[in-house]
């Protein structure tokens, strides 16, 4: 049982930053990047790529999250800024970052074939021990940069001027224009944060999964659970908790239902939590989570 | 205007609206350095359109709006809001998921390496509303319709702009609040500050102004100073309002 709620929580944690990277980009523009899934896969692809060619690994994973960022800016600006220049409320990016996703992908699959290629193990080959059960070196890496990473984003959205600031556009773009803020930057901003929480989760499971340019796919998949599940859309930490959730249930099913049944239970989940908790488990609406009204007194 | 004074504010020929329909049509008006100027008229006459073009926030606008010495009419609204104009909207507009400091200091973004500044200007803020220093860390949807008008207008004060447009400031508001609103006005004007505000109640704009426009229909109608609403421009003010 340990076993598989701490694999559930390695794996929980991918999930989560792939939900926090969806939920990043929503929580300041209110748009859903159906790319996120790809721009994790350019990461793995360009890190891949050139640790065969014999760059360092540190370098080619630098080079890699650049690479998402770089085009995590681009989805935005083609995919998404135009039509919203054209008509604020419209719906059309729906479409837009599903083909921008449709396109990235097969150039990756163009440019590196569509077949699997080697990834680089980093702490792959590590085992830690816990209690009775084992993770791998990068089981705890991802786990230890996940908890890193949420808690690093939540510090810097409360604590620090720009966090106020993406709080502020997400609320009221065009309140938060009328005090001085480029609505435009803080988006692009937005989309290349999200593009590196992203290809960090592509880092961490690339090694499980080696480099392949469809890859996206399921983890984009994962990632838009997870951020459901969880909450994400009304604020971005909530998509790490529904990760964890997601990843424990995944595991658990495989384990205790059959080794396929992390294809379609999530699902079964993510319906009931969604019936039972429609905004999500762990979002500011729910009662558990939402900020008391301070007693009357104190004048 | 003062006579003396050199216009804060000048527009000409202002149209603005939305999609294919001109909300105001060729208006023309402005606002005097340390001068209060009251928009009036009924719901629909165009009064927040123009306080929404002046901030760029109507992408559709014709026309010159002129701040200071420096020519808005084609300006994106955050540049606007950097020190030429800010806005103490309709409906207050708060970030209600941040406290009354967060939503005070993020008014003046612009003046965010200017710490100084900054802290002088929160400081005129607290003198000038004391409620809000005991309810600093307090998040915004806490408060009362008037503190959040408080905060509202504070937030407009912090980016220490040119001309500062206040967009029926009285509304919704109980009659103690509406007192503590108009002697802040008035004590802003008492700062040397330029006001640009649009009310339905005659007897706020009566009391804060030195002039009255009178719009209706997207255009203005009449111009009016207290004196002669007082002395017998009241029938010709309720033609309009009802």
């Amino acid at each position: 049982m340990l076993q598989f709620l701490l694999s559930g929580i390695a794996i929980g944690s991918i999930y989560g930053l792939i939900g926090m990277a969806l939920a990043i980009s929503f929580y300041v523009t209110r748009i859903i990047n159906f790319a996120q899934g790809q721009l994790m896969m350019v990461t793995v692809m360009i890190t891949a790529e050139l640790v065969s060619s014999g760059y360092p690994v540190w370098l080619a994973a630098a080079a890699g999250l650049v690479s998402s960022c770089i085009i995590g800016i681009l989805s935005y600006l083609i995919a998404v800024r135009p039509i919203l220049l054209s008509n604020r409320f419209s719906f059309g990016w729906l479409v837009s970052t599903l083909g921008f996703a449709v396109i990235v992908e097969n150039a990756a699959a163009y440019i590196w074939s569509p077949t699997s290629q080697a990834f680089p193990p980093i702490l792959n080959n590590i085992s830690v021990p816990i209690g009775s059960a084992v993770l791998t070196g990068q089981q705890l890496l991802a786990i230890v940069t996940a908890a890193i990473l949420a808690a690093g984003f939540e510090i810097v959205r409360r604590y620090t001027l720009f966090g106020k600031l993406g709080m502020a556009t997400a609320a009221d773009p065009e309140m938060a224009s009328a005090i001085g803020a480029n609505t435009t930057v803080v988006a692009i901003i937005a989309f290349a944060v999200s593009a590196a929480f992203a290809g960090i989760a592509g880092l961490l499971i690339g090694p499980t999964t080696f480099a392949n340019p469809y890859l996206g796919d399921t983890f984009g998949t994962y990632g838009f659970i997870a951020m459901m599940i969880g909450g994400g859309t009304e604020r971005p930490i909530a998509a790490m908790f529904g990760g964890l959730v997601l990843g424990i249930c995944a595991e658990g099913a495989n384990g205790l239902i059959n080794s396929q049944a992390s294809d379609w239970f999530p699902f079964i989940v993510l319906v009931v939590i969604l019936i039972v908790s429609p905004k999500g488990l762990f979002s500011a609406s729910n009662p558990l989570f939402r900020p008391r009204r301070p007693a009357a007194a104190s004048r | 205007m003062n006579e003396q004074s050199s216009p804060v504010l000048e527009i000409s020929s202002l149209s603005a609206g939305y999609g294919r329909f001109d909300v105001v049509r060729d208006i023309g008006l402005s606002v005097g350095k340390g001068e209060a100027v009251a928009l009036l008229g009924p719901n629909g006459a165009g009064k927040t359109t123009v306080l929404r073009a002046i901030m760029g926030l109507v992408k559709q606008r014709r026309g010159l709006i002129r701040i200071g010495s420096t020519d808005v009419s084609d300006l994106p609204t955050h540049r606007i809001a950097r020190g030429l104009a800010a806005i103490a909207p309709e409906g207050r507009r708060l970030f209600f998921d941040q406290s009354v400091e967060d939503n005070l200091l993020l008014g003046a973004l612009h003046l965010r390496h200017d710490r100084p500044r900054a802290e002088r200007l929160l400081s005129s803020v607290y003198d000038l509303f004391p409620v809000l220093r005991n309810y600093r860390h307090r998040l915004s949807s806490f408060l009362s319709g008037g503190e959040q008008q408080m905060v509202a207008i504070g937030r407009m004060l912090m980016s220490d702009p040119q001309i500062m447009l206040l967009d029926e400031p009285s509304v919704a508001l109980s009659p103690v609040a509406v007192d503590i609103v108009v002697k802040a006005m008035l004590e802003l004007r008492k700062r040397g500050a330029s006001l640009l505000l649009v009310e339905q109640r005659i007897d706020v704009a009566t009391r804060v102004c030195d002039r009255l426009y009178v719009m209706a229909h997207g255009e203005i109608v009449e111009e009016m100073t207290p004196e002669t609403v007082r002395s017998g421009g009241m029938s010709i003010l309720s033609k309009y309002l009802g």
